[in-house]
């Protein structure tokens, strides 16, 4: 059963234009990631679904039924930022809105048991891993069975992010639909039966992560880790993306640009750590459909 | 209206004001701090007045001269209190130098033979200058040194009215009529000199005790200040932080959390408003504690200041300019809307704002029934008139929040 149907959906804010005619279908039961550079419109799609945010166009349906204040109490949100009150302790932040959402108080208990929150401590005290798995917890408070979440792992580090990963695969282990919104291409290789590839607020491609891979056709990929220079050239004449250290060259013959990619770095005067010639991944399926990177 | 979302939201706001220092100290500390500060001011009974008087005058021979009456004058006293405080001054010119530069109240400038006409029974003449920089001082003064010079009038005409019926006596013909006699030309002449006959009689009436009046202040910054303050914090710390956005996609409705938020603050303002009054009564011995009438009063009066506050936070994009507002319109109202001074030293332009300025009304009434113990009956106008303003401040409070909720959209 489908349970999100999103059908020409369109937002705008005065000139700028946030959803420019979405369309999605989300199947019960699986992980479901929106992947694209922030502004791509993730965040604006998931708020129409999850907080009620006006739109302009366009019919979404739940479980079939249209998204309503009754099909919302189906989907519960993790946004970005916590939801915590900082001066509240984690037992009274889920107090409070157990409250607002009439769920009974035992509930708080098997919430804060589950992820392990540490129920006395306020909530300013709480590491960035803890403040998700807080977020996580007032998203499942009235056990709902879409679980929305808005860049889960922002600002987590290695570990934290590994134990978010795998509280997300325990939800679809347990039957719920998980919507996923983020811009880190391992998050959802790792996590997303589908993904679906948004860029300037349209959807420009939807299926498995081995699917959209097989969209880079049969390209391959020079991966060049070390402290880069002159990479200008390359970044002219082929199709790739330079973060952190880090380049990334989509090419169709490694064979034959290898040498060409390697001379220009050395002119450049790099000073190259390691080569090593790779499967393309979901950013640079990104980069041959946009011709820009996901960051 | 969903009772546990809004005892939800009272408990968490309970507990996030308990916690924050600031709101603390502005909710309970302040407030002690004012009743404190101004019932050592004003709580004692008001000292007499003292009026500064320069005189100038020229040393004469006569029997009675300037330099008798200014002397009469620094002995004048009320309750032990010297009410003149004199000056001499050698010319008229160094005299008036004091005046402008307020060093004295008045100037008495007493020309020369001032002392020989008196003496001589004829007319003396005084000048009298007045600083009228500052009305009330000016009226005081005046009043007071009038008031003097009247008495001291009254008391040389009986004088001299002794004097010549002493005269009368001795001379007048014994078996001239029977209906004219000497002490029916005495009451004739006393009449001429003196028509009315005023007697001042001492009457101890119930005179409204300044730390009562202080603590009706108390309770009037708090339900107009303080609320506002608190609910329109409370308000745009759930926008800045956006969980007023999840609470609005909750099943709670703007009532539910329009009450839930204003609950919270009048349990907050109650539980500062007692602390107040039995803190007045524990230092100073005296206070106010409102009946029924006058917790109705304060209740409705919170709740058109709290709508106030909540439309300021729900129009206002930041916290700063929410707490500018907020500021910007009670200060001023708490002076005049006779809140923290009493109305009948507010400029005339002003006492519009006290009478039909609800909070003003509901303080003056508040008054009215705690300070003067007057009937509920009396005030139930007024309570009617409060009641209107509040439910429509009320429902600009909640188109506001509706309209607040699209805009975050």
């Amino acid at each position: 059963m489908r349970a999100i149907e999103v059908r020409g959906l369109r937002k705008g804010y005065g000139d700028f234009i946030a959803l420019n005619g979405i369309n999605l279908d989300v199947d019960e039961g699986e992980v479901f990631a929106l992947l694209g550079p922030n502004g791509a419109g993730k965040t604006t799609l998931i708020r129409i679904l999850a907080e009620g945010l006006s739109y302009d166009s366009g019919e979404i349906r739940v479980f079939g039924e249209p998204l309503s204040k009754k099909t919302a109490r189906l989907i519960g949100y993790a946004p970005q930022e916590s939801l915590a009150y900082d001066d509240l302790t984690v037992r009274e932040n889920l107090e409070f809105y157990a409250n607002l959402y009439d769920v009974p108080g035992k509930r708080v208990d098997e919430l804060i048991e589950r992820f392990k929150l540490p129920a006395k401590k306020k909530a300013k005290e709480l590491s960035g891993g803890f403040k998700k798995r807080l977020n996580l917890a007032v998203a499942l408070l009235y056990d709902p069975k879409i679980l929305v979440l808005d860049e889960p792992s922002t600002g987590l580090d290695v570990p934290s992010k590994r134990e978010l990963w795998e509280l997300i695969k325990e939800f679809r282990e347990e039957g719920k639909t998980v919507l996923l919104a983020t811009h880190y291409m391992e998050e959802a290789e790792a996590l997303a039966d589908r993904v679906a590839i948004m860029n300037e607020g349209k959807v420009i491609a939807v299926g498995t992560p081995e699917e959209l891979k097989g969209l880079a056709g049969n390209e391959s990929v020079i991966h060049v880790e070390g402290i880069l220079r002159g990479t200008e050239a390359i970044l002219r004449e082929f199709r790739a993306i330079e973060r952190e250290n880090v380049l990334r060259v989509s090419v169709e013959d490694a064979r034959k640009a290898l040498p060409k990619v390697v001379e220009a770095l050395v002119e450049g005067g790099s000073e190259i750590r390691s080569i090593r010639i790779e499967e393309p991944t979901l950013e640079d399926v990104f980069l041959k459909l946009t011709g820009r990177g996901l960051e | 209206m969903k009772a546990r979302a809004v005892k939800g939201i009272v408990v968490k706001d309970l507990r996030e004001t308990r916690r924050d220092r600031m709101a603390v100290f502005w909710i309970f500390v302040f407030p002690l701090m004012w009743v404190t500060l101004l019932g050592a001011i004003w709580g004692g009974s008001s000292p007499p007045v003292v009026v500064h008087v320069g005189a100038v005058y020229f040393n004469e021979s006569a029997p009675f001269t300037a330099s008798t009456l200014i002397g009469i004058m620094e002995n004048v006293s009320v309750d032990g209190q010297k009410v003149f405080r004199i000056t001499r001054y050698p010319d008229e010119s160094a005299g008036l130098e004091a005046v402008k530069a307020g060093r004295i109240d008045v100037l008495l400038v007493f020309p020369r033979g001032f002392g020989k006409n008196v003496s001589s029974g004829l007319q003396g003449k005084v000048y009298a200058y007045f600083d009228r920089s500052d009305p009330q001082k000016y009226q005081i003064a005046s009043g007071v040194v009038k008031g003097f010079f009247s008495e001291f009038e009254r008391e040389m005409a009986y004088r001299k009215l002794n004097i010549t019926l002493g005269y009368v006596e001795a001379y007048f013909p014994k078996n001239l009529s029977a209906n004219f006699s000497p002490s029916m030309v005495r009451a004739y002449l006393v009449g001429m000199m003196d028509p009315i006959d005023l007697r001042e009689e001492a009457v101890t009436g119930e005179r409204p005790s300044p730390i009562k009046f202080y603590v009706t202040s108390f309770i009037g910054i708090q339900f107009l200040f303080a609320t506002m303050l608190t609910v329109s914090n409370l308000l745009f710390e759930e926008i800045e932080k956006g969980t007023l956005r999840r609470i609005a996609a909750s099943p709670a409705t703007a009532w539910d959390f329009l009450v839930g938020k204003m609950l919270s603050t009048f349990i907050v303002i109650t539980a500062s408003i007692l602390i107040g009054v039995v803190y007045s009564k524990a230092v100073f011995k005296e206070t106010v504690f409102p009946g029924p009438t006058g917790w109705l009063i304060i209740a409705l009066s919170a709740v058109f200041s709290m709508s106030l506050g909540l439309a300021i936070a729900m129009g206002t994009r930041s916290m700063k300019a929410t707490n500018a507002l907020v500021n910007l319109i009670s200060m001023p109202l708490l002076f005049l809307a006779a809140i923290v001074i009493p109305e009948s030293i507010l400029p005339g332009w002003a006492r519009p704002i006290a009478d039909y300025f609800p909070l003003g009304t509901a303080l003056k009434d508040l008054r009215l029934l705690e300070i003067y113990h007057r009937p509920p009956s009396e005030v139930f106008p007024d309570v009617a008139w409060i009641s209107i303003n509040s439910l429509v401040m009320l429902l600009i409070a909640v188109l506001l929040y509706n309209w607040a909720i699209k805009r975050l959209q």
